[in-house]
């Protein structure tokens, strides 16, 4: 096959087979180089596409599956009762979630209140004031704590952060939903700071030139400028950790006592959504209501944590426009 | 090379003829599938019987899992397993779970469970009546039932246990266990109970009499230790079988391994090294 390269430059744009200009014209045998590279293209284009089709569809077949369970809840249980009853005794026939609705998204809230300001104080300590020899330490520590198994998180908690928190405050279990997001706290705190970090870093060095120009301190230049301007990428890392905290099972289902009772309290065992889900599953009957309600809760969770993730979007696109 | 050709021919089919031969030879002619699902607590001993079990007839195929007791029997009865393990008698009714129709127990072993309480407690002795008041919330200080002035802090298995289910029925004789309290919690497996106890001072929880550990304390309930021989010449009353559930009659393979299972050899044997105690043990 002879390829007459130096008398073709180069042609502009994509042609129309997606392969190179180089080769326009085959050997003339049934699978010559031009046929086989078309069939290569072809057959990656078609690799891709399935792909990509593969992971919508598992997707969507969990979202279908576990919703076509849940919603046979409701067959037996109103969803009046379900979402706003707090009396979740399934031996007796009665399913209020309530209790682990609310306890997830008081959990989370706890976790973002103690774990947020510290994250963004570590951000804003390696972005702006660490020497850059402990910025470089400092940053893959973080990334190495993102990595830790949640079920070592959990034992520690159990082991030595309860004992800790029935010293400290003297009260007899230590269990609950404080535990618990001090837990969560340390887990999501590298997502968030990282995150953050490498917003503020994002931020243009002509802001602070500017805010030190105007006789600012080091301080307000911080709060009143890099943070304000850094806020949608600090955001979304705030974002992603709360996703994370909501989902957590293994970390929370060890110091959370696992009570169905209103965490009303912050030393009170109590139970959310995940603990529930992965402490009844393994003993309920197929097909009863029970095993559809632990369904319905666990859709819930799903759809809470994908509309997370919507948000996660649009923020990202408000942050791109900005 | 022909003749090393021709010889490891021959070799070859000499060793196929003889392994074939002496796979027939030294086994039964027993063939089948045996599937195995349901307690966490029997799988030990499952597994065990398996082994041994495969190498007399290794013509039969035997898989085990376990995922909690209840999937043991629901399994038999969507016909997913040929034996559900579980830590109760499925054929009949026990506190919360109903009876599954048209299922045959077999028992296998005899499983003992402890109270235990954590290593500061003073107590030493519940009668019946004090367990149960103090696992139905009644009793709530140490004070009342003899020891220090502090709150009891009661950890339970969580709903569906057959550790739960055997406590109830034995240690507690039926009473209803409490489900809320700011002194209560509900752990997911033995091992998280075990973790519970051992670092919750005042805590009161209950467990296979094998996972006691040196960290806590097995109490004596009506004044008798809980030990095997005690077991064994019926003073200590908190036990249970272990069962197998078959649909209806087992046949076969099926047949053959709870009957190994059950058998003299493997009871004495391999089951008392797991720290079970043998069927036998107890008329």
């Amino acid at each position: 096959m002879q390829l007459d390269t130096s008398a073709r430059p180069s042609i502009a744009g994509p042609n129309a087979s997606g392969l190179g200009t180089s080769i326009k014209a085959g050997s003339g045998k049934s699978f010559d180089r031009k046929n086989r590279l078309l069939f290569y293209n072809r057959f990656f284009k078609l690799a891709c596409i399935a792909s990509a089709v593969f992971v919508c569809l598992i997707l969507f077949g969990i979202l279908f599956l576990m919703f076509r369970t849940g919603v046979l809840t409701f067959r037996d249980v109103s969803p009046m009762t379900f979402f706003f009853s707090t009396d979740w005794s399934p031996e007796k026939d009665r399913y209020g979630a309530f209790v682990f609705i609310f306890g997830t998204f008081a959990l989370t809230l706890l976790t973002l209140l103690i774990s947020v300001p510290l994250s963004v104080i570590i951000a804003v300590f390696l972005a702006e004031v660490a020497p850059t020899w402990l910025r470089n330490l400092l940053r893959p520590v973080l990334d190495l704590l993102v990595g830790i198994p949640s079920v070592v998180y959990g034992f520690l908690g159990l082991t030595i952060l309860i004992p800790l928190l029935r010293d400290i405050t003297g009260t007899n279990m230590g269990d609950g939903i404080l535990a618990a997001a001090i837990v969560l706290t340390i887990m999501v705190l590298p997502t968030i700071s990282r995150v953050s970090d490498d917003a503020i870093s994002a931020v243009p060095r002509k802001y602070r030139d500017a805010s030190y120009a105007l006789g600012a301190t080091r301080f307000q230049t911080i709060f009143k400028v890099t943070i304000p301007a850094a806020r949608s990428g600090i955001l979304y890392g705030v974002i992603l950790g709360m996703a994370r905290a909501i989902g957590e099972t293994m970390a929370v289902v060890m110091v959370i006592g696992n009570t169905p009772q209103l965490a009303d309290a912050l030393f009170k065992p109590t139970s959310v959504l995940t603990s529930n889900i992965v402490m009844q599953i393994a003993n309920v009957p197929f097909d009863s209501t029970w095993n559809n309600a632990l369904y319905m809760m666990g859709f819930l969770l799903l759809v809470i944590s994908l509309l997370m993730i919507v948000l996660v979007r649009l923020l990202q696109r408000k942050g791109a426009h900005s | 090379m022909k003749w090393f050709k021709s010889l490891s021919v021959a070799a070859l089919a000499i060793a196929l003829v003889s392994t074939s031969v002496s796979a027939v030879g030294a086994a039964s002619s027993l063939k089948g599938k045996i599937v195995i699902n349901g307690s966490s607590a029997l799988l030990p001993l499952t597994l065990q019987a398996a082994n041994e079990f495969k190498k007399l007839h290794p013509k039969v195929k035997i898989s085990a899992s376990a995922a909690g007791s209840i999937t043991g029997p629901q399994s038999v009865r969507k016909g997913i397993a040929d034996i559900g393990a579980v830590d109760w008698d499925a054929s009949q009714d026990v506190p919360g779970f109903k009876k599954f129709e048209g299922q045959v127990a077999h028992k296998v072993a005899i499983i003992p469970f402890a109270a235990v309480v954590n290593k500061n407690v003073k107590v030493e002795d519940l009668t019946t009546k004090q367990l149960q008041d103090i696992f139905s919330g009644k009793v709530t200080n140490w004070k009342d039932v003899g020891g220090d002035d502090a709150d009891i802090i009661v950890v339970n298995r969580a709903f569906g246990s057959g550790t739960r289910v055997n406590f109830q029925m034995k240690a507690l004789q039926g009473t209803e266990f409490i489900s809320k309290g700011n002194n209560y919690k509900e752990v997911k497996s033995s091992g998280d109970m075990k973790t519970a106890v051992e670092t919750t001072p005042n805590s009161i929880g209950y467990m296979d009499l094998v996972y006691v550990t040196s960290n806590m304390k097995a109490l004596k309930i009506n004044k008798v230790a809980p030990t095997e021989a005690n077991v064994v010449n019926g003073t200590y009353k908190v036990w249970g079988y272990g069962y197998y559930m078959t649909k209806g009659e087992p046949d076969g393979a099926t047949k053959e391994f709870i009957e190994y299972i059950q058998s003299a050899k493997f009871q004495n044997g391999s089951l008392k090294k797991l720290k079970f105690i043998p069927i036998s043990a107890i008329k």
